[in-house]
């Protein structure tokens, strides 16, 4: 087809006047049945390269999408054109999912979007069978490699299927992030003589900033005077999911209109804040990184990040989701050399388990195939640190997966740790150039291109250095003291209600390990500082208030402890005298169980409490609502389990009362 | 595999299973490609239609099913991939893993391009026997099949077998018993073998065992999948034992077939009592073999021509054809091959009775499903 011919055609289907150079120059070599790899920012129009030519295709084009949000808009938009577009993905029921595959294997469907996840689903495979197949795309390409950002194990698959696709079927792999070496990986890995097309990808509409702070409390004082000051709304990242919660306390504190999200809330709280955030309903959004990949708002005014990301192309990725629309946004980085170098370090250099744990994955494997959960119990290992394992013993050809099952190979190669060792290289060397960043003298945006091997011969004049205008922090008195006193007020809640259970969501009085209080628990408990501090006790009576004001509350209970005696028993005596509940001492063990900290994962540590608690008479129960008091909660299980028991001897409420909640399992 | 070979997966598949072409067309074109053309079947597939044609003297009925399977090599592709994921291997016959002995005993005519297969492939390499017999077998018989996979493992011989209840199970049984090695050839296509992957999943990831498979993957079992399946088992063999045949189904069947094909076929002598076609099967050219299956006659065994005797009252069919009895048999009526066979009492395969009669130039062929026969008058 030539491109008048085709530009005509354009204008009919997508009322288009005309394709850009790059867009003709990807489409032609898509016609002549060739593989190619584009690199363009977002907003170039990569989607245009493939939707023509797959309208002109006689069979379906097969597009490979990691976000759901985009494959639901990009589907929106070409149904208006009057293009028969469809996707599949875990959103939509299992019934529209069956409905869409039918229509592919009637070759009804000219655009379909998929997870790649779906290539594990045994009826999609089913109808790539019968489909009449035409081009197939690998959408967020860089997702391939495990050099680039936001690597994914299920495209694994994808790559060993278009290895498979004979020589002249035409294969478009997009992104709008890949540095030279994600790149050479992506076109070693796609094969078949692919070429790649690099675009520019200086964003000239973001003003860079870098704000030097000392500690936490600073980058907490500075938002607080400053946020309200910055244009529009934007999201603020921190490094973990119990930041993003204390930063939100904090703006409501000061009367800021903000919430929190992170990839560990349920999936209609996600949608509500998405969509308060497309509509402008907050000032900010505390979030940790899963919030933006896929978030089709254009007119983000500010991306501020309270922790320094682990590198500069993550940082790239997180700040190209402001101002789409081309309209000036702010990009604020805070960094404090001292102690925000330590969590990017810990999953840089933590980020793989030991190699003790890889091998007693495959010990177990060779005894027996097992599910993901199977494995989990049989290693004792955390379930991430168990799915990162797995992950690559599929790639190393160790394990297959058949269907849930994983099966050890026979004839396996031997783990190879040289991977691993390399990247993690790779990773700190990234780390270090992210921590040149913050320093750097000279212009912000062209150090990001430069790292990305964009050819950025000019200076973005927008950014602080450009300009020659810094940020700084002043920290006043009246601050401090504001900070202290919501430090003073923000108790965590404790979610452990369940549909068979009379237990409630309980509070906490502070995070462990964010805190003093971490520090006076572990004295107490571990070093013979006897009993838990007055402070504590008030701190602990303030959060009660807070939570459950002037409710009363038949009887008070305390968890019987494992190993640090008395300590709970007579905390919890205090409490309820000063509350005037009566105490009871008659919760029970009925078996010595381990400390609940040895055991590495929830499942376990479920299974170690099971049933091991009771009550001395179990008819005192019947009707009454109990306060339960512990020392510190960690995964709630013994918790919930004391909740069960009390609720099956006949206790109408069971109120959790802690000191501390741990933040090592929530990051 | 070679990256290339495993490029070439795809292919494989759609030839493998081309709708209306025999094996021995497949193997004829995949002999073309590779070795008179020195080509490759990603370079075959990018011919265009008259190219096959001319170079590769196909048909046009040919090049046409070559065209519509072509357009399938994406979906192969899709399905290639998963097969793999699921460690699922697809050995082509002209990979250095495919089974030799194999090729020698089936030749062109009957190899099947391509085995699909879990566990241990080296196993096709290494000298092998198969152990065959009844579903319902006695007692002796399964005592023969014990000693005899015990003699194998000992020998480092790898023990073929087809999975079946009976002799089948007891020889992959056995084998595995005495740390021996064993082949289990499927009925059926390779995915659809869920709970033996389940059951055998020790055996196969210390190396034991192989299983595999010549049908589509997504085959389910059936009396002809089974039926098919025999040649393979005997042809991965360098030696084949019958514990205990009957004197019909798939054992009979497979000796018949393997005796036809020339090969060395060692049954079980029976008791004097045993109700069962040993002793046909040794009459029928099979060699007699005792409980340690020595060949070697002794006390406890029927000399040869004692079992030719007996073998001679257990049947009466013939095995020589008088024309004299066909053309009359033919005369009054339009009869099909099978019938033909059954009338005469002979002991021919069908196919080769409907050749035979299609060139006799006094016997008229009338068209029908099966055909028939007459004398032309």
């Amino acid at each position: 087809m030539r491109r008048t011919q085709a530009e005509t055609k354009l204008q009919t289907t997508f009322k288009l006047a005309r394709f850009y150079d790059i867009q003709w120059y990807v489409i032609e070599k898509i016609f002549n049945g060739e593989r190619v790899l584009l690199i363009e920012k977002t907003g170039f129009g990569k989607s245009l390269c493939y939707q023509f030519p797959a309208t002109q295709f006689s069979g379906t084009t097969v597009i490979f999408s990691p976000l759901i949000a985009l494959m639901r808009d990009q589907v929106n938009k070409l149904q208006e054109l009057g293009i028969n577009a469809k996707c599949i993905n875990s959103n939509q029921t299992s019934e529209e999912n069956e409905q869409i595959i039918e229509e592919a294997k009637n070759n009804r469907i000219k655009i379909l979007y998929i997870a790649p996840e779906r290539m594990e689903n045994a009826e999609w495979l089913q109808a790539t069978q019968t489909m009449n197949l035409s081009m197939v795309v690998v959408d967020e390409a860089h997702c391939i490699s495990v050099w680039g950002h936001d690597f994914r194990p299920a495209f694994r698959r994808i790559i060993s299927l278009v290895n498979l696709l004979p020589q002249d079927f035409p294969v478009l792999a997009t992104t709008a992030t890949a540095t030279k070496r994600v790149e050479e990986d992506i076109k070693k890995q796609i094969g078949k003589n692919i070429s790649s097309y690099r675009g520019n990808l200086i964003r000239s509409n973001l003003r860079l900033w870098v704000v030097h702070v000392n500690s936490e409390d600073e980058k907490m004082i500075w938002l607080g005077k400053n946020l309200s000051k910055i244009p529009g709304s934007g999201i603020i990242y921190t490094g973990t999911r119990v930041n993003t919660q204390i930063y939100s306390n904090w703006f409501e504190y000061l009367k800021i209109n903000s919430t929190f999200y992170h990839g560990g809330l349920d999936a209609t709280t996600r949608q509500r804040v998405e969509k308060g955030l497309i509509n402008n309903h907050y000032k900010c959004v505390v979030s940790t990184n899963a919030l933006g990949m896929g978030i089709d708002k254009p007119d983000i005014r500010f991306i501020i990040h309270t922790q320094i990301p682990v590198s500069p192309i993550h940082y790239y990725q997180e700040i190209g989701r402001a101002g789409r629309d081309g309209q000036p946004s702010n990009i604020i980085l805070f960094y404090n050399k001292k102690d925000d170098n330590a969590l990017p370090l810990t999953f840089i250099n933590g980020g793989r388990p030991s190699i003790g744990k890889y091998q007693k994955v495959i010990n177990v494997l060779k005894l027996q195939r097992l599910g993901r959960n199977g494995v989990v119990k049989e290693t004792d290992i955390k379930q991430t640190q168990v799915n990162v394992i797995l992950s690559d013993l599929i790639e190393q050809g160790i394990v297959n997966k058949v269907s849930k099952y994983y099966e050890y190979k026979f004839d396996a190669p031997k783990l190879n740790t040289k991977p691993f060792e390399a990247l993690r290289t790779a990773k700190q060397a990234d780390f270090a150039k992210m921590v040149e960043y913050t320093e750097t003298k000279s212009c912000r945006m062209k150090f990001l291109c430069d790292f990305l091997g964009d050819d950025f011969p000019t200076l973005c004049k927008v950014c602080d250095n450009d300009r020659g205008k810094r940020l700084g922090v002043s920290v006043s008195e009246a601050w401090k003291k504001k900070l202290t006193a919501f430090r003073e007020s923000d108790f965590p809640d404790l979610e452990v209600e369940s549909k068979t259970s009379n237990i409630v969501n309980g509070v906490a009085a502070s995070y462990y390990g964010v805190s003093n209080v971490g520090q006076a628990l572990y004295n107490s408990k571990y070093q013979n500082g006897g009993d838990f501090p007055n402070w504590l006790l008030k701190l602990t009576l303030k959060a009660f208030r807070k939570h459950y004001g002037k409710e009363k509350f038949d009887v008070v209970l305390y968890i019987p402890p494992t190993e640090s005696g008395n300590l709970v028993k007579n905390f919890a005596q205090k409490i309820a005298k000063v509350l005037k509940f009566p105490i009871s001492d008659g919760l029970k063990k009925t078996r010595v169980t381990a400390a609940q900290k040895i055991f590495q994962t929830g499942l376990l540590k479920r299974d170690n409490v099971k049933n091991a608690f009771t009550y001395e008479d179990t008819n005192d129960l019947v009707g009454k609502s109990v306060l339960l008091i512990d020392d510190i909660y960690d995964s709630g299980a013994t918790i919930k389990e004391v909740g069960r028991c009390l609720t099956k001897l006949g206790a109408i409420k069971i109120a959790p009362l802690i000191i501390a909640k741990t933040v090592g399992g929530d990051i | 595999m070679s990256k290339l070979q495993l490029t070439e997966t795809p292919y494989w598949i759609t030839i493998a299973h081309l709708p209306k072409w025999r094996t021995e067309q497949k193997n004829r074109l995949i002999v073309k490609i590779f070795h008179e053309k020195k080509s490759n079947l990603e370079e075959f597939f990018s011919l265009t239609q008259s190219e096959w044609k001319k170079d590769f003297g196909l048909s046009d009925s040919q090049s046409h099913s070559l065209e519509k399977a072509r357009a399938e090599i994406p979906n192969n592709s899709f399905y290639a991939e998963d097969l793999i994921s699921q460690g699922f291997e697809i050995i082509p016959i002209n990979s250095k893993k495919f089974s030799n002995t194999l090729k020698r005993n089936l030749k062109v005519k009957y190899t099947p391009p391509v085995i699909y297969a879990k566990g241990n492939k080296q196993l096709l390499l290494e000298d092998s026997i198969a152990i065959v017999g009844s579903r319902k077998a006695s007692k002796i018989s399964l005592e023969f099949t014990d000693n005899i996979a015990k003699k194998a493992s000992k020998e480092y011989k790898v023990v073929v077998s087809g999975f079946a209840k009976g002799i089948d199970r007891q020889a992959l049984d056995s084998a595995l018993k005495y740390g021996g090695q064993s082949i289990i050839v499927l009925p059926q296509g390779i995915t659809t073998f869920k709970s033996g992957f389940k059951k055998y999943y020790k055996e196969i990831v210390q190396g034991n065992l192989l299983i595999l498979s010549t049908f589509h993957p997504k085959a389910k079992w059936s009396v002809g999948l089974a039926m098919a399946r025999n040649p393979i088992i005997y042809g991965l063999a360098n030696e084949i034992y019958v514990a205990e045949s009957s004197e019909k189904g798939g054992t009979w069947e497979g000796v018949q077939d393997g005796l036809k094909k020339g090969r060395t076929i060692y049954v079980r002598y029976p008791n004097p009592k045993e109700k069962n076609a040993n002793l046909v099967l040794i009459q029928k050219g099979a060699i007699g073999v005792d409980f340690n299956g020595n060949k070697g006659i002794n006390g406890s065994c029927l000399t040869l021509e004692e079992a030719n005797q007996s073998a001679s009252v257990l049947t009466k069919k013939e095995a020589k054809l008088d024309n004299n009895n066909l053309f009359d048999l033919l005369k009054e009526n339009a009869l099909s091959s099978k019938e033909i066979i059954k009338q005469l009492q002979l002991d021919w395969p069908t196919r080769k009775m409907t050749f035979y009669l299609k060139k006799l130039e006094n016997v008229e062929v009338l068209k029908s499903k099966p055909l028939k026969f007459k004398l032309r008058t």
